[in-house]
């Protein structure tokens, strides 16, 4: 295996860890704001990760300018759904949350 | 185990999952859930059988798919609007066991 | 080493179907179903069929997920007893499932042991591909060779939009209330920036389409994604009157492509028949905006959308 080859493995198993580590984070931590926290920092790094070892492996310029887009997009979509969610966790609620397990 | 077996067993599994939360589901939202799993069961082993060769993929179930698909949300759209007018004419949006008339 | 990949989406397919049918809350079943759907995608890419995972990427899990969960909401704003799940106890259930599921299994065995030759209209397909006009062998098949099934299929929108008018009650669909965060600046940068894109990828895929993945389908898909969002955060209001764009938007590709077909019957060509690439991209156009308009009025639940107060 070649340098890219090598590379390109390193920040896939990076970028996994990350994702990993996110949705550890969803389904350990307490309450809303913290999950969103843990979701959308870890996850969308590792999308990062996992788009710049792709543009590695695809050896373009224009695969990698297409999935450096595909990344801006993730982000600007996580970042105002997690702006949305963690305002409407802050509003008195119109119905009660669901706890976890309850129909 | 082919690529193209592997996915018959998922495609039967999910066309079972879905008879058995058709049958089962009190709550009519959940049956049309289960009739859209059921079409994606049938889509599944569909294409699977279409590349079973391994060589280039039949275009042919692929295109039906694809208009399957479409004909599924149609029929989801249409089932919700059902779903809107009935719950709002009874009040309720579910079929339990008492309403059975046998 | 793929094998292990492929038996993976497989048994997150089946766990996630098993979840859909036996969620805890309804909620959770929506979304289970939506996770279904992209997972659903990643399989079709592996059994090579990019069509079909930007179709069911597009239609199957975003549109449909945007449809169950607008319909959940409107039971939910009733009262939460209206969304409570429970189960009716039935014996035959898990009997009859696992016979079905046994059923299926064995015919596909079966036919995974058939040969491939026993498929004459795919082999006859991709012989016959090199004379067409467009290089992408499903587009080829949906509006060249199969083009019934096309025009029936537009017919099928058109007949479930007027379906879910004619079932809609005397006092006319139930409002969607535009949730106050919509409001926010932040909403307006994202519509500013996601809706125009959307427009331009709903061209690009319509016109790759012919010698790439891609399709009328798929672009009309994203097109509605586009709509669905100016919908939900309150640009686009349902209004009980519809205008000459909704009414001439869902007929249009049903339109353009019978007076297509029937202009080719009456030059003697037979009908439906495609003469050139021009034809094929001019109904997948039309067919891109029926499918478009059709969406989002059939998420909106209203005869028409008007133009919001947002900006």
């Amino acid at each position: 295996m070649n340098f890219i080859q090598v590379a390109a493995t390193i920040l896939l198993v990076l970028g996994g860890f990350f994702y990993f580590a996110g949705t550890v984070g969803l389904l350990r931590f307490p309450d809303v704001h913290s999950r969103l926290h843990a979701l959308t920092k870890a996850d969308n790094l590792g999308l990062g990760l996992v788009c710049l070892a792709m543009a590695l492996l695809g050896g373009s310029w224009r695969g990698a300018a297409m999935l450096l887009v595909i990344w801006l997009l993730g982000l600007l979509a996580a970042s105002v759904s997690c702006h949305l969610v963690a305002q409407a966790a802050l509003e008195p609620a119109a119905e009660p949350p669901t706890p976890r397990g309850d129909p | 185990m082919s690529q193209a077996a592997i996915y018959v067993m998922a495609a039967a599994a999910v066309i079972g999952a879905g008879v058995y939360g058709l049958l089962v589901a009190g709550h009519l939202l959940r049956k049309l859930l289960a009739i859209n799993l059921l079409g994606s069961g049938v889509f599944l082993l569909l294409v699977a059988l279409a590349g079973r060769s391994g060589g280039a993929p039949d275009p042919v179930p692929q295109a039906l798919v694809i208009t399957g698909i479409v004909v599924a949300v149609s029929m989801t759209a249409f089932a919700l609007a059902l779903l809107d007018r009935l719950f709002r004419e009874t009040g309720q949006a579910r079929m339990d066991v008492a309403d059975d008339d046998d | 080493m793929s094998l292990a990949l492929d038996g993976l989406l497989a048994i997150s397919l089946v766990v996630l179907a098993l979840q859909v049918v036996t969620g805890a809350s309804l909620f959770r079943s929506i979304v289970m179903f939506v996770v279904f759907g992209l997972v659903m995608a990643l399989v079709w890419a592996r059994l090579r069929a990019p069509n079909l995972a930007l179709a069911e990427a597009a239609i199957g899990a975003g549109v449909s997920g945007a449809l169950l969960m607008l319909g959940y909401r409107r039971l939910r704003a009733a009262g939460p007893e209206a969304t409570r799940p429970g189960p009716r106890s039935s014996r035959l259930a898990a009997p009859l499932s696992l016979l079905v599921a046994g059923l299926v299994a064995s015919l596909g065995w079966t036919a995974l042991g058939l040969p491939e030759a026993l498929g004459a209209a795919g082999a006859a397909v991709v012989a016959a591909m090199p004379s067409q006009a467009v290089a992408n062998p499903v587009t080829a098949v949906l509006l060249v060779f199969r083009g019934y099934d096309t025009l029936l299929e537009l017919a099928v929108l058109l007949v479930a939009l007027a379906g879910a008018r004619a079932v809609e009650g005397p006092a006319g669909p139930a409002d969607l209330a535009i949730p106050t965060m919509t409001g926010l600046p932040i909403v307006g940068a994202l519509l500013a920036a996601l809706v125009p894109l959307s427009v331009l990828v709903a061209g690009y895929l319509l016109h790759a389409g012919g010698n790439a993945p891609g399709g009328a389908f798929q672009g009309g898909a994203v097109l509605a994604a586009a709509g669905v969002l100016l919908v939900l955060t309150g640009r686009l209001v349902p209004h009980p009157v519809p205008g000459p764009v909704e009414r001439w938007g869902a007929v249009l590709g049903l339109l353009v492509f019978s007076a297509l077909g029937l202009v080719m019957l009456a030059r003697g060509q037979g009908m439906l028949s495609m003469p050139g690439a021009w034809s094929i991209y001019l109904v997948e156009s039309a067919m891109l905006v029926s499918i478009a308009t059709t969406l989002v009025l059939l998420l909106g639940a209203a005869p028409g959308l008007r133009r919001g107060p947002l900006p």
